[in-house]
């Protein structure tokens, strides 16, 4: 049956229904009845999304005494062809698996269109997965949607196991700052998948509504923000190692900040007035078992990084100047003199850097893709701390990392809430 | 005698009431001109300074670093006052110079007419200044972030060169709106411009061959980067 986004749905996005034009229909048609969808989008690597597709469809599986399973591909921009190959799906009652091409080249547009369709009453859960989430498997498809299927949470983030020297900017900062802000203990925040009820995802959408260009570049970064903020259960589920596409070629760091540390940075102004009264923060539920935190991996070499730091301390310090308080910039001109196997940057410190960098963006000091990229050598100088920190301790002692860095943020929130104008 | 000194005070005073009586309303004209201008011009910074603040301007400006550059030069005022000085002073020039005509002195016409000519060219000649101000701060800062990011050695040196290109080429394009021996700056812009590129380069490759060769080592070394076992998210 055609489910044109004509009645209910264009209540809820319809600016973004309005931005998807011609392939609004398409997408809505595609997504068809379904009571249980996995969205999949994609843009420019196409190349292994067959498998995560055939995992996908493998993990709805376990839940088509639901209802109707669908697992849906929206391609935005061109691709090598690779998404003609998609695996034929099994006869119904087994998951459908359905292609939409967008003509926007753009895998933000892509995820927009998999929220906007798949927002309407009947949906009782949504799954989202990156094409190039390789690690992707059935079961921990099936741990996501569990939470939401059983009603004990609106959304679930993964939790991956993963080694200090992966994913150490969720470490260091947003684990940490979504922690402090909002209270809530993820450990991850931007992890490739997740998992939505049908009611949040119609919040997500009334409220993307009003600024779908943030929608539409941050959407991942959104709605985990979304669904703290909004009071929702929130749980996570145990994903095991994560891995990616190796075919896949990352932005540079400098514009990785950019493109994630921005728009939460941007959030903490629509969110302001729920973050200024949190206090502490707690535990989620965890569905499986905990994930572990493991040593670095071999092979790391902090003196690249100790050294991009330094050469921050010397050329930036007229942009930091502008930025980071007297008191802060205090204690960071003696780590410049410290050996790389010695190097440390405290917890607190860092706390106080990524504050004051969140005030001056909300200021508008700088220009604000300056001033992000400006962060780069300052998170590159507390990864080698954080990184030599994690050499030296024993494995037992390996999970009070994070938290320490946790508490830093939380200790050091009411500096920001008196610079925060 | 046919005319008394008492005939010659009388004429002398009637001609020169006459006179006055031509030129004393021109006067008066020239100052309710000028005491107009003054009002207006009044009226129009408080205006002026009022809109920019609700637009948030000393804080766009701070941003686009002319609050940090006007303090640097010792200029305490917000950028918004400072405009509304403009404002303020450009309105009262533009009084003084009706009140002139008023006169209708031949030397106040000529006057008039050059600076007719004159302020539209200063006024565009302003805004091409101040565009290639910004334009040269915004680029050399950027420059300078990307050049640190990379981990290049000489970064404050690549920003400053960005910086002057930019003012450099601003300058030019302001000095050639004025009609300034337009020919002599256009030539002398293309040698300076030219030069500098040419000096630059070669500067590069023979006076900062290290300098060249780190550039060169950081781009190889991102490749190594990529395969650097450190995930970020």
């Amino acid at each position: 049956m055609r489910h044109a986004p004509g009645d209910a749905l264009m209540t809820i996005g319809s600016t973004i229904w309005e931005r998807l034009g011609q392939a609004g229909p398409a997408v809505a048609e595609a997504c068809g009845e379904a009571d249980l969808l996995v969205g999949i989008p994609v843009a420019n690597h196409g190349k292994n999304v067959g498998r995560v597709v055939e995992r996908a469809a493998a993990g709805l599986a376990q839940h088509v005494a639901l209802g109707k399973t669908v697992v849906l591909v929206v391609a935005g921009g061109p691709h090598d062809g690779a998404l003609e190959l998609l695996p034929h799906p099994a006869p119904a009652p087994a998951p459908a698996i359905r292609l939409v091409h967008l003509a926007t080249a753009s895998r933000g547009m892509a995820l927009l269109a998999i929220l906007a369709a798949a927002a309407r009453p009947g949906l009782r859960a949504l799954a989202l997965a990156d094409a190039g989430l390789e690690s992707l498997s059935p079961e921990g498809l099936s741990r996501l949607l569990g939470p939401i299927l059983a009603g004990d949470a609106a959304y679930v983030s993964p939790a991956y196991s993963h080694a200090a020297s992966e994913g150490t900017l969720t470490t260091n900062l947003l684990a940490p700052l979504l922690r402090a802000l909002y209270g809530h203990r993820l450990t991850q925040v931007v992890g490739g998948c997740a998992a939505l009820s049908g009611q949040l995802l119609q919040r997500f959408l009334a409220v993307a509504n009003a600024d779908p260009e943030l929608a539409e570049r941050a959407a991942e970064v959104w709605l985990p923000t979304e669904a703290v903020t909004s009071g929702s259960a929130v749980a996570e589920a145990a994903q095991g190692r994560k891995r990616l596409d190796p075919g896949l070629s990352p932005p540079d760091l400098a514009t990785t900040l950019v493109q994630v540390v921005g728009p939460f940075f941007t959030l903490m102004e629509r969110y302001r007035a729920i973050w200024f009264d949190v206090q502490g923060s707690r535990e989620v539920p965890l569905a499986g078992e905990r994930p572990a935190f493991l040593p670095p991996v071999s092979g790391v070499k902090v003196e690249r990084m100790v050294h991009a730091f330094r050469l921050g301390l010397k050329d930036l310090l007229p942009l930091w100047e502008e930025i980071v308080p007297d008191e802060t910039l205090g204690q960071l001109y003696p780590l410049g003199v410290l050996a790389p196997d010695e190097f440390v940057f405290p917890p607190r410190l860092w706390a106080q850097t990524v504050y004051a960098f969140a005030v001056a963006h909300h200021d508008r000091r700088l220009p604000r893709e300056h001033l992000l990229r400006a962060l780069t050598p300052l998170y590159l100088g507390r990864t080698a701390a954080f990184l030599l920190e994690a050499q030296a301790a024993p494995p037992e002692r390996m999970a009070e990392l994070p938290e320490q860095i946790g508490r830093a943020f939380e200790a050091e929130k009411d500096v920001l809430r008196a610079r925060w104008r | 005698m046919p005319e008394g000194w008492t005939d010659i005070l009388t004429e002398t005073l009637r001609e020169a009431g006459q006179r006055l009586a031509i030129v004393a309303p021109r006067i008066l004209a020239m100052l309710a001109l000028i005491v107009l201008a003054l009002v207006a011009a009044s009226l129009a910074r408080r205006l002026t300074v009022r809109l920019l603040r609700l637009a948030r301007f000393d804080t766009g400006a701070a941003r686009w670093g002319l609050g940090g550059a006007l303090g640097r030069l010792g200029v305490r005022e917000p950028p918004a006052v400072l405009a509304g000085q403009l404002v303020y002073w450009s309105l009262v020039l533009i009084g003084l110079l009706l009140g002139l005509e008023a006169l209708e002195m031949p030397a106040a016409n000529e006057l008039i007419g050059l600076a007719l000519w004159l302020l539209p060219n200063l006024l565009v000649a302003g805004i091409v200044l101040l565009a290639g101000w910004l334009l040269a701060n915004f680029l050399s800062q950027a420059a300078l972030i990307a050049a640190v990011n990379a981990q290049v050695a000489g970064a404050p040196l690549i920003a400053f060169a960005v910086r002057w290109l930019v003012l450099v080429f601003a300058g030019g394009a302001a000095l050639t709106q004025l009609g300034i021996a337009r020919e002599m700056v256009l030539l002398a812009f293309g040698i300076a411009f030219g030069g500098t590129v040419l000096a630059l380069a070669m500067a590069f490759g023979l006076g900062a061959k290290e300098l060249a060769r780190e550039i060169l080592e950081s781009r190889l070394r991102k490749r190594d980067e990529d395969r650097d076992p450190v995930s970020h998210v």
